[in-house]
């Protein structure tokens, strides 16, 4: 439970972070002042949050819904255990994204190799975009449209993966980090000298 | 995380479509907890001579730096009530 302390910790600063500066930008754009152009898409959003805020009256919580407790959250009627997860396996040399419902039976699988790319231009974040594109595309063939991303591994198609997922038409609803951390298992190959 | 804490630990929920803040703060959460740095660290094996190396560079660079704040901070209190007031 230890990281969950911490994320709940440093969650809950951020959240305080976060909210504090757009509720003064969002007093300032309501009275009417145009001196900042640049800022206006964070007046907007602002506007937007405060008005979600007064008008449904629900706090948004950067954790997601326990299976234990009872949440009214719902995206196309499913519960969020029930949404269909992409697992994103973003290696040095390559990404993977693999769609599978909720109980883990695979239904979309691709990759940059899949989308023709080869060797060095695999690990690149345009082809794991290309193949976040294609993986969307497949998956609303079979009728999919909101999702839970898992993201595995540091490489250069992390983000642009999800990215692409969102160009393609899918809808994220939260992103998980499933990087394997071992607590000194295996010994890793040895440091390279270059 | 595995079969551990699945979509509890390490999750952050998407508002309003904005990808962009989610992955800014589920990056900062893991950059804060140290598993990003983890992560890159064990890609190759540390010997243990540079793993103590390491981690006395890190102690020492610690120090430094809050003793540094600690000065910083009481170098700029300028505006406060007179010390010697009455003298």
């Amino acid at each position: 439970m230890f990281n969950f302390r911490c994320a709940f910790n440093s969650a809950s600063a951020l959240c305080r972070q976060l909210l504090t500066p757009l509720n003064v930008n969002g007093t300032v754009s309501q009275c009417g002042s145009r001196r900042l152009p640049q800022q206006r898409p964070l007046f907007l959003s602002a506007m937007r949050h405060q008005e979600a805020e007064a008008s449904t009256g629900k706090d948004f919580s950067y954790f997601p819904p326990m299976p234990g407790e009872d949440s009214p959250l719902r995206w196309a009627g499913k519960k969020f255990e029930e949404l269909p997860i992409i697992h994103i396996k973003a290696t040095y040399n390559n990404t993977h994204i693999q769609l599978t419902d909720s109980t883990g039976q695979s239904l979309v699988r691709t990759s940059c190799g899949t989308e023709g790319f080869k060797n060095s231009k695999k690990s690149t974040p345009i082809a794991a975009q290309t193949a976040g594109i294609s993986a969307a595309a497949k998956a609303t063939v079979k009728g999919v449209t909101f999702v839970r991303v898992v993201v595995k591994g540091l490489g250069p198609g992390r983000l642009s993966a999800i990215k692409g997922l969102t160009m393609g038409g899918l809808q994220v609803v939260s992103i998980t980090d499933n990087t394997p951390v071992p607590h000194n298992g295996c010994r890793p190959r040895k440091a390279r000298r270059i | 995380m595995a079969r551990h804490l699945r979509f509890i630990a390490r999750t952050v929920m998407v508002q309003d479509g904005d990808l962009d803040t989610a992955y800014k703060t589920l990056n900062r959460i893991l950059t804060q907890d140290g598993i990003i740095d983890a992560v890159k660290r064990k890609r190759y094996f540390e010997k243990p001579c540079r793993e103590r190396q390491r981690k006395n560079f890190e102690n020492c660079r610690r120090i430094y730096h809050t003793e540094m704040a600690r000065k910083i901070a009481f170098v700029s209190r300028t505006n406060r009530e007179d010390p010697w007031l009455g003298c």
